[in-house]
């Protein structure tokens, strides 16, 4: 299976590219980046070949890409990868416009390739174990939920809304709300948000703190906020607690971890599974066995929604229907 | 020394009971309760003498003070019957259970010239009050998000009266009303409250809220509060512009007793205890006598109470419509609920 990754824009381009090199039958023909010291660098750290243009690596024989280019170029990178028949596994947000986000489902289905929506969180351990103490009905029914997916301001292009669409809320409110869907198999009805910019020092979104209500009637809230500062142990999280009418469940899915002291201060260094391993080879065996993705264009599309919807609502501080 | 009653020999009761009565300058006159062998047991413990009612107290003692430990919907008769006497009065949270009531408590007491003292007794819990000098402080910068949890299992007081919401007002102006003090004694006036819980949390004896609360300094706070798990811990994280401040006491736990007999105190569950030499209760009231004596603002005061329970009631309000509460319209109408 020969693939290439577009741009190196978006820092999980690495911890992909490292899961190719590790998939046994996968070749990383290439990287794509016009940015041509980040994609040299790149190239040569995983052993590959660096292309200046998107379309020179797309012209290449490669099945599949991996677009991890700045949220705003992620439509114009998926449709010429549907146009040129290789499947695309995109980084989420899927776009920045629910528009873009509908046309590049619209092409990669005109074209026959998968486009999958890049949300390595369905692959962490404990995630997947939640899931299945809910699907066993362990739980009851869920009354409510909880999450949390607080990080760290990555500055760059993430605080330039030009590119990113926004700040934490449009990059921290998807991986979290789309855990949701998976979980309950409900759709969001209704987002609240307060939204602000209380952190850093440019114009951007940084905190927000979601209400989330789907149509199963339960209710949700989520931190999306960029909140963890330099000093804090680590650069993110994923946590959820979980109501239901036969018990709770706590979930923190990057619990696994060593804490270090060292003379930086204290660092918690994650010992669990690669998630991000498992969301590509997920990507590499739909590709290669023709099956339809685990998770969809249309999964990073609801997700996005609950995004959009998060900002209309700051601006109006009413709850807005989706 | 001061002469000081209790009347309500439930849970807060016996706390407030156990406190005062380990208090040096402090004499604990009496115990009142409806329920006179309720009354009766915990005197015997305390050393007090216990009455089947107010009345027949007041008869018998001297009285400097009053704590008032009843279900809330009855403070309002209690607080404006022990005015009438004079006496100085303590009364647990919230005030009242509708702000119609809490206004005119307060008033009341005014116009009797009586100390009324309302038992926010978060701070005085030394990790809240700590977690407030950090932030004064000023080393995390101004805090942007600022995240509470308060839960335990749902309560049963006598007659399960928390489970009759019209008299407890439930989980979020019962127990949550303490994060909403707390944080408004941080962070200023709340501007709009949004608000999520379990429907029919009462009947299913599972409840659970959301609570989200923009305050007019700009500050972001998610309040969540639980009747939903088993045991009772609270947490809390203030992250800033430039660092976070966290607790969480389920894991501040210095003392954890798991007995291998059965029998044993928790029955072979593990005990957790955080020992303190003055527990926060026991500061609370003891900073309202040192109040009484030296007449002087306590850090908690009565009209903080009332400001508290509007952001409850608010959040009620929001629950009910699915709306957002925009508080100084709430305010002005004096709360529906
Ligand atoms: N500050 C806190 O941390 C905290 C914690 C729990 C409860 N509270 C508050 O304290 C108050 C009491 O709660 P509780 O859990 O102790 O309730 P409880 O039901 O355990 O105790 C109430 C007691 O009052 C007695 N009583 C009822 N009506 C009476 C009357 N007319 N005259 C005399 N006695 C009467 C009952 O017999 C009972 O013993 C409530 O307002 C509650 O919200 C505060």
């Amino acid at each position: 299976m020969k693939v290439g990754i577009i741009s190196f824009a978006h820092s999980h381009a690495y911890g992909y590219a490292d899961a190719v090199k590790r998939i046994p039958g996968a070749e990383l023909v290439g990287i794509a980046d016009d940015n041509f010291e980040r994609g040299k660098e790149a190239a040569s750290r995983f052993d590959t070949k660096h292309y200046g243009s998107y379309e020179e690596l797309l012209s290449q024989d490669i099945e599949a890409v991996i677009v991890t280019s700045e949220n705003s170029m992620h439509h114009e990178h998926v449709v010429a990868a549907a146009k040129a028949k290789v499947h695309v596994l995109c980084e989420k947000p899927l776009a920045t416009k629910a528009e873009d986000a509908e046309e590049m489902i619209k092409v990669c289905k005109e074209n026959g390739v998968i486009l999958q929506t890049a949300f390595p969180v369905r692959f962490n351990s404990s995630i997947i174990r939640a899931k299945h103490i809910v699907d066993q009905g362990d739980l009851g029914e869920i009354l409510a939920i909880k999450g949390t997916n607080r990080g760290t301001n990555p500055g760059g292009w993430f605080v330039d809304p030009e590119k990113s669409g926004g700040g934490a809320v449009i990059d921290h409110t998807v991986h979290v709300v789309d855990v949701m869907r998976w979980f309950m198999g409900a759709e969001v009805k209704e987002v609240y948000a307060e939204i602000g910019n209380l952190i850093s020092e440019h114009e951007i979104d940084d905190c927000g703190i979601l209400t989330i209500e789907f149509d199963n009637n339960v209710f949700t809230t989520l931190d999306c906020s960029w909140s963890r500062n330099e000093t804090y142990p680590t650069w993110g999280d994923v946590t959820l607690e979980i109501v239901g009418t036969q018990g709770t469940l706590s979930v923190d899915a990057f619990a696994q971890k060593l804490d270090v002291y060292d003379k930086e201060g204290v660092k918690w260094n994650y010992w669990g599974d690669d998630m991000d391993f498992g969301l590509v080879n997920d990507f590499l065996t739909s590709v290669s066995e023709g099956k339809e993705p685990s998770i969809t264009g249309t999964d990073g599309l609801k997700a996005l929604e609950v995004a959009l919807a998060a900002y209309e609502s700051s601006k109006k501080k009413q709850p807005v229907l989706v | 020394m001061l002469n000081v009653l209790v009347i309500g020999a439930g849970t807060m009761g016996s706390t407030h009971g156990d406190a005062l009565s380990k208090m040096e300058n402090v004499s604990l006159v009496g115990i009142v309760d409806k329920n006179l062998e309720k009354a009766k047991e915990l005197g015997r413990k305390l050393g007090a003498e216990a009455f089947g009612t107010y009345e027949e107290a007041i008869e018998s003692k001297p009285i400097d003070v009053v704590s008032i430990c009843l279900p809330t919907p009855i403070h309002k008769p209690y607080v404006e019957k022990v005015a009438d006497q004079g006496f100085h009065i303590i009364c647990e949270k919230p005030l009242a259970r509708n702000l119609k009531d809490a206004r005119e408590m307060i008033d009341y007491c005014k116009a009797k010239k009586v100390k009324l003292f309302v038992g926010h007794v978060v701070r005085f819990f030394p990790e809240y009050v700590q977690a407030k000098e950090v932030i004064e402080q000023g080393s995390i910068g101004n805090v942007a998000v600022a995240r509470t949890y308060r839960g335990g299992a749902f309560p049963y007081g006598s007659n399960d009266w928390y489970a009759d919401y019209e008299s407890s007002g439930g989980l979020v102006l019962d127990m949550i009303i303490h994060d909403f003090d707390f944080l408004r004694w941080c962070f200023g006036e709340v501007e709009r409250v949004y608000a999520k819980s379990v429907e029919k949390g009462n009947e299913r004896r599972i409840d659970y809220s959301l609570v989200t609360l923009r305050f007019k300094s700009g500050v972001i706070a998610h309040v969540e509060g639980s009747w939903a798990h088993q045991t009772f811990t609270t947490n809390f994280e203030f992250a800033g512009e430039t660092g976070i401040v966290e607790h969480d006491s389920s894991k501040s736990v210095p003392v954890r007793f798991a007995g291998r007999n059965q029998s044993q105190s928790g029955g072979g569950v593990a005990v957790p205890e955080s020992p303190l030499k003055k527990n926060p209760y026991y500061l609370e009231l003891e900073h309202f006598l040192s109040c009484v004596e030296s007449d002087r603002e306590p850090i908690v005061t009565a009209e903080d109470a009332y400001k508290a329970m509007e952001i409850a009631l608010a959040a009620l309000q929001s629950i009910e419509t699915k709306k957002e509460v925009e508080l100084d319209a709430f305010a002005r109408i004096g709360g529906v609920k």
